[in-house]
């Protein structure tokens, strides 16, 4: 069979295209999960902090510690079913300092009031979110633009009701975001 | 310069095993409903290539149930990623070599 090299150009194309969607896809899957399990866990972070803030510490110390324990056992059952390794100990390190470098800038930038500090955090996060989509996919900078805007509407505009918005648009943000790349 | 795979060429064909190739060996393969959407075919049309495509030993198709729903994997062996690459180092062949004729 013979071909000229147009047909040959064109079928490389299609051949990088499918790659590029699947590989598109397939981290959409994976990451999904973990996006729909934080968004949960920043609903009830947000919640708890609203209805007990004297321990809103804790809470979040709770929800950190169950996000990172969440995100490893959803790691080893996707692995299960896939037999694609998504826990790289570099993720791990890449995150601890990140929060590291999120609690100095807290302790720096003396962000005392919970509403500072959960505008800081979403803000932060999305920020990685948004970044991370300029290659990782457009779906991560609806979600981190989306939020980012939602949550400056938050700080502005609502007083005494700023942790159940945020548990509304930051963590139902992250659930309705994974659901939607799922679908997709 | 080494021939094109005559099963590999047909456009949906090479669609699927592009979308296989693009998982990692050890990967567990994609679901027909995923393979469907990624290829965008037709139900019966992607049946039909995909059992050709298993004809030739270049994927194996497992069916399963996941609770009552039936589910079909559709995998690439190593056989596949083989013609697969040949097929696709063909290809490259063929657009360098046009592009040494149009420098002579």
């Amino acid at each position: 069979m013979m071909i000229d090299s147009r047909e040959a150009s064109e079928a490389l194309t299609e051949v990088n295209e499918i790659a590029r969607r699947v590989r598109q896809s397939t981290i959409y899957q994976l990451s999904s999960l973990f996006i729909i399990t934080w968004g949960v866990l920043v609903a009830v972070g947000n919640l708890t902090s609203f209805l007990w803030p004297r321990s809103a510490g804790y809470f979040w110390l709770a929800v950190y510690i169950a996000g990172i324990a969440g995100s490893f056992a959803i790691s080893a059952i996707s692995y299960s079913k896939t037999r694609i390794r998504t826990f790289d100990v570099r993720f791990l390190i890449a995150f601890l300092l990140f929060i590291a470098f999120g609690i100095f800038t807290c302790v720096l930038g003396h962000f005392t009031a919970p509403r500072q500090i959960g505008t800081f955090w979403a803000l932060y996060f999305m920020l990685v979110y948004t970044i991370g989509g300029l290659w990782v996919g457009h779906a991560y900078i609806a979600i981190g633009l989306s939020i980012t805007l939602l949550t400056l509407i938050g700080y502005f505009f609502l007083d005494h009701w700023f942790e159940p918005w945020m548990a509304l648009v930051n963590g139902g943000g992250l659930v309705l975001g994974g659901l939607w790349m799922r679908r997709n | 310069m080494a021939d094109l795979d005559d099963i590999i060429h047909q456009p949906l064909r090479l669609k699927i095993m592009a979308a296989l190739n693009a998982l990692p060996p050890a990967a567990a393969g994609l679901e027909f409903s995923r393979l469907k959407k990624l290829t965008g075919a037709t139900d019966g049309n992607l049946g039909a290539h995909i059992e050709t495509l298993a004809r030739a030993g270049y994927v194996t198709i497992e069916k399963a149930f996941v609770g009552k729903k039936p589910q079909t994997t559709v995998t690439a062996t190593a056989v596949g990623r083989g013609a697969f690459a040949r097929h696709v180092a063909t290809l490259q062949e063929i657009i360098a070599a046009s592009g040494r004729q149009d420098r002579d």
